[in-house]
């Protein structure tokens, strides 16, 4: 008998239906990933069954008996936890403090969570400090955490809205062991995820949401994935070789660069110079050490790292955010080393920054004010505004670069994170002059759809004899798109490949500082 | 998901509306009916307390121009706020940008303007105020943009350093105090000069009203037109919502910052000259008398807009003036209406919680 079985739910929204007449059976012992672009309802379904929303119509029923949570207290009760996007957790308290709240227990014993944590440790390999603060874990060890704090209770599912969207590679494979753990004991899975990979890595069935509507629920032996990629975005994805490759990467093999994808064969004089830049953080620590790097006009090099070998910080310095300590950066001849946002703009320079949302664009501002947010000035008269006037601009653009919104005049925050960097790359790719683009995780947090339009942007400016450089925690990302790997680690550029000669174990053994080339 | 369906966001605010314009009315009028158990309680006479309270208000022309001056200055204070609050600032400070305003502006008037030609010599201590409100304002925009100091901190510290500056002027000889003349003469400054006194509007039929009103109707425009309508009201906005993202976008985030809280300071300062200019005429150490923190409560109810602003400074310059006869005719304490005020603001505010509840839904 199905441990969860959802029939005919239906949640709406004032007018918008989040899902539509929604019937589903979760299995016992079984990791079902729910597969969806932004927007398809995957958050709603799993809200539904944690209770932080009530259906508008349908039932539910967990283990045989009817499930209709009121509130997440209920669900945990009936044994349904969850593992939200967005960590609930007390930055300045350890892990073990974090475990207790929320305990019931009017009396806390701390040797009982310890004992616990043990225990799942041995089960689970959940490893993790319990005298260890919440802010001084990485990202993933905080969602263990999560975890192990919806474990304690032995629950009967365990729902995981997009857990691996802020996870590193090596911390993914992790997870999706602990998943595997857990539907071996007889538990069930919901794992909410946009990556194919993963899917085929980790789930025993996957189910398709489109528009709040299950299009296709898949048995995941010898399933197709082009189909269940087909049935996702709902038509075939152009130009489908490298997006596929990129975001199926089954088994971890090589995707295939086909000949449409590859640049011109040499690239032409330099655009960016970057020469021994040092930058070290307020605690003295250096975070670049040395970097140099050259792009060239009509070429993409990516950067390879895992995370905060200094990327972050490259990204920081090349947009005029951070001032480096030492070294040079030349653009076009222009010398922009520690220059402000508005120079390095002038000097030709776009950047698509890694937080889109913290650096990149206002979501509370117009699509309208964001896509002239550097140039404010420029529908203008006499200091007032001329509002109709940069409307019918950000139409032009919005067309252009199908940016998809009902209007100009609505919330930046209103767009799926696609339209949003398809809007961020439509103003930085409109700027004039412009001879060097910087795109920093340019697809992280997107669905399939976007991803290739995003990739489809990138190649354009590079055939446009832009110097791109791409940096990205996707190593197939990198292989698809780049024209040239470079890889990062502690600050400095420990190797480089060219272009079809890439290989995941040559940049993996770099990345993790095993090797030179 | 609301906000993707356009006719719906529609809707909902075409209902709003009236429900902001409602709110307000009701939350006063409940307010002013607790003020009058209030005064049944104190064994006071009712109708003698409304009769002076409407007296007070505007009961003759004279009166109406006395709550119109108040109103003035109150509405200058929460313009400032307003201006401030673009840029996501909380501007405190306004008693203390008054009272830099007022006692600069006396010492121009008194050293100096009074021989200035052409009307120069109100202009010239009104621009005098104006700048060391807006140097008041500005030291705390600068203290955010260097240091990262927090600016509802750091104006009502400036407040507390700038009201004993006042008292310091009007105590001091060297300063500001006038000349002891008999044994009642208390510490303020001599009255200022003729010429500097601002003009009436109506001198024939001894309403005090005075052209103050038509320089604060020029700054509800101007504000209205930079806070609506201008690149400059875009780029305190922007600013204010995500300083990093405009720096990224080329923005002089600091310079913002400072020229936000310079140019709020500044309307504080021009209030307070007013005050001296128009009403009071002299300097004394008390002068502002919680004008700054009634603006401040003028500025936070208008959520942002300058049509509010002068709604909320008319009727705090009226309840104002009537309370002040209430008090002296009806021996009812104008406490009362303070405590009105604040049920004002408590209901307004309260009810603003469930609006806001309303929009998101």
């Amino acid at each position: 008998m199905a441990l969860l079985e959802l029939s005919g739910l239906t949640k709406r929204f004032g007018a918008f239906t989040a899902l539509d007449d929604i019937t589903l059976l979760i299995e016992r012992g079984e990791v079902h990933c729910l597969l969806g672009e932004n927007g398809a309802g995957k958050s709603t379904l799993c809200n539904l069954v944690f209770g932080v929303h009530r259906p508008d119509a349908g039932t539910m029923t967990l283990g045989g008996e009817p499930f209709d949570p009121r509130g997440p207290a209920e669900a945990l009760q009936r044994g349904v936890v969850m593992v939200h996007q967005h960590f609930s957790l007390v930055p300045n308290m350890t892990v073990a403090e974090n475990l207790m709240l929320g305990r019931a227990s009017a009396v806390l014993k701390p040797q009982d969570i310890i004992v616990r944590m043990e225990q799942l440790a041995a089960e689970y390999g959940l490893e993790i400090d319990p005298e260890a603060r919440i802010d001084e874990l990485s990202v993933g060890e905080r969602q263990r955490v999560e975890i192990i704090k919806c474990l304690l209770g032995d629950p009967q599912l365990l729902v995981l809205d997009e857990p691996t969207a802020v996870l590193q590679p090596d911390e993914i494979d992790a997870l999706l062991a602990i998943c595997r753990q857990v539907a071996l004991r007889g538990k069930s899975v919901i794992l909410v995820t946009h990556k194919l990979g993963e899917i085929s890595r980790v789930a025993d069935r996957t189910t398709v949401l489109r528009q709040g509507r299950i299009i296709a629920t898949v048995a995941m032996e010898g399933a197709d994935i082009r189909s269940l990629v087909r049935s996702m975005v709902g038509r075939d994805v152009q130009s489908a070789g490298s997006v596929l490759a990129a975001a199926v990467d089954i088994e971890g093999k090589t995707p295939a660069k086909s000949s449409s994808d590859v640049g011109p064969t040499s690239p032409g004089e330099a655009v960016l110079q970057i020469s021994d830049l040092v930058y070290r953080d307020p605690h003295g620590v250096p975070r670049l050490d040395g970097l140099s790097l050259t792009v060239g006009t009509g070429e993409i090099v990516g950067i390879a790292g895992v995370e905060g070998n200094g990327q972050t910080e490259l990204g920081l310095i090349l947009a005029g955010l951070a001032a480096p300590s030492a070294g040079a950066i030349v653009v076009g001849g222009t010398q922009v080393t520690g220059c402000t946002p508005q120079e390095i703009t002038d000097a030709g320079v776009g950047i698509v920054p890694e937080d889109r949302h913290a650096v990149a664009c206002i979501k509370e501002l117009s699509v309208a004010e964001n896509l002239y947010l550097g140039a404010i000035g420029k529908f203008s008269r006499f200091g007032l505004l001329d509002k109709s006037a940069r409307r019918k601009a950000a139409e032009t653009m919005m067309r252009d670069f199908d940016v998809r919104a009902s209007s100009p005049d609505v919330s930046m925050a209103s767009l799926s994170g696609g339209n949003q960097q398809k809007a961020v790359l439509a103003r930085e790719l409109s700027l004039d002059p412009l001879v060097f683009l910087l795109a920093a995780q340019p697809t992280r947090g997107l669905d399939v759809g976007a991803i290739e339009a995003v990739y489809n942007r990138i190649r354009a400016a590079r055939d446009d004899g832009l110097g791109v450089l791409l940096i990205s925690s996707e190593l197939e990302e990198l292989m698809a798109v780049s024209d040239r790997i470079a890889v990062i680690y502690r600050g400095k550029l420990v190797g480089e490949l060219a272009a079809g000669s890439f290989s995941r174990e040559a940049i993996g053994a770099m990345m993790s500082g095993h090797a030179h080339v | 998901m609301v906000m993707k369906n356009p006719k719906l966001a529609q809707g909902t605010r075409r209902k709003l509306v009236p429900l902001q314009v409602l709110v307000p009315i009701v939350s006063t009028v409940i307010a002013l009916g607790i003020g009058l158990l209030i005064i049944a309680a104190t064994g006071a006479s009712v109708v003698e307390a409304i009769e002076a309270f409407w007296d007070g208000m505007a009961g003759s022309d004279f009166n109406i121009g006395a709550s119109i001056n108040r109103a003035i200055s109150l509405a200058l204070v929460g313009l400032g706020f307003i201006f401030a609050s673009r840029a996501n600032l909380t501007n405190v400070g306004g008693e203390g940008q008054i009272a830099m305003g007022g006692m600069f502006a006396t010492a121009a008037a008194l050293h100096g303007a009074g021989g200035l030609p052409l009307g120069l010599a109100f202009i010239v201590p009104l621009a005098v105020g104006t700048v060391a409100g807006a140097v008041w304002g500005g030291l705390a925009g600068f203290l955010k943009a260097a240091r990262g100091t927090n600016e509802v901190i750091s104006t009502l510290l400036l407040s507390f350093i700038a009201l004993p500056l006042v008292y310091w002027s009007v105590e001091s000889f060297h300063l500001l105090r006038k000349p002891i003349s008999d044994v009642s003469s208390l510490p303020e400054s001599a009255e200022i000069p003729d010429s500097t006194k601002l003009p009436l509007l109506f001198p024939d039929n001894g309403s005090p009203l005075h052209i103050g009103l038509l320089i604060a109707a020029i700054a509800v425009v101007v504000v209205w037109l930079v806070l609506k309508h201008s690149t400059l009201g875009l780029r305190l906005r922007a600013v204010g919502l995500n300083a990093t993202a405009s720096r990224r976008a080329g923005m002089r985030t600091s310079f913002y910052v400072i020229l936000a809280m310079t140019v709020s300071g500044g309307l504080g300062g021009l209030g307070g000259a007013i005050m001296i200019l128009g009403q009071q005429l002299y300097l004394t150490s008390d002068f502002s008398s919680g004008y700054g923190f009634d603006g401040l409560v003028v500025g936070l109810l208008s959520r942002g807009s300058a049509v509010g602003v002068v709604i909320g400074a008319l009727l705090f310059g009226f309840l104002r003036s009537g309370s002040i006869n209430m008090e002296i005719s009806a021996h009812v304490p104008s406490a009362v209406v303070l405590i009105c005020q604040g049920l004002i603001v408590i209901v307004i505010a309260g009810s603003a919680i469930l609006t806001n509840r309303k929009v998101t839904r």
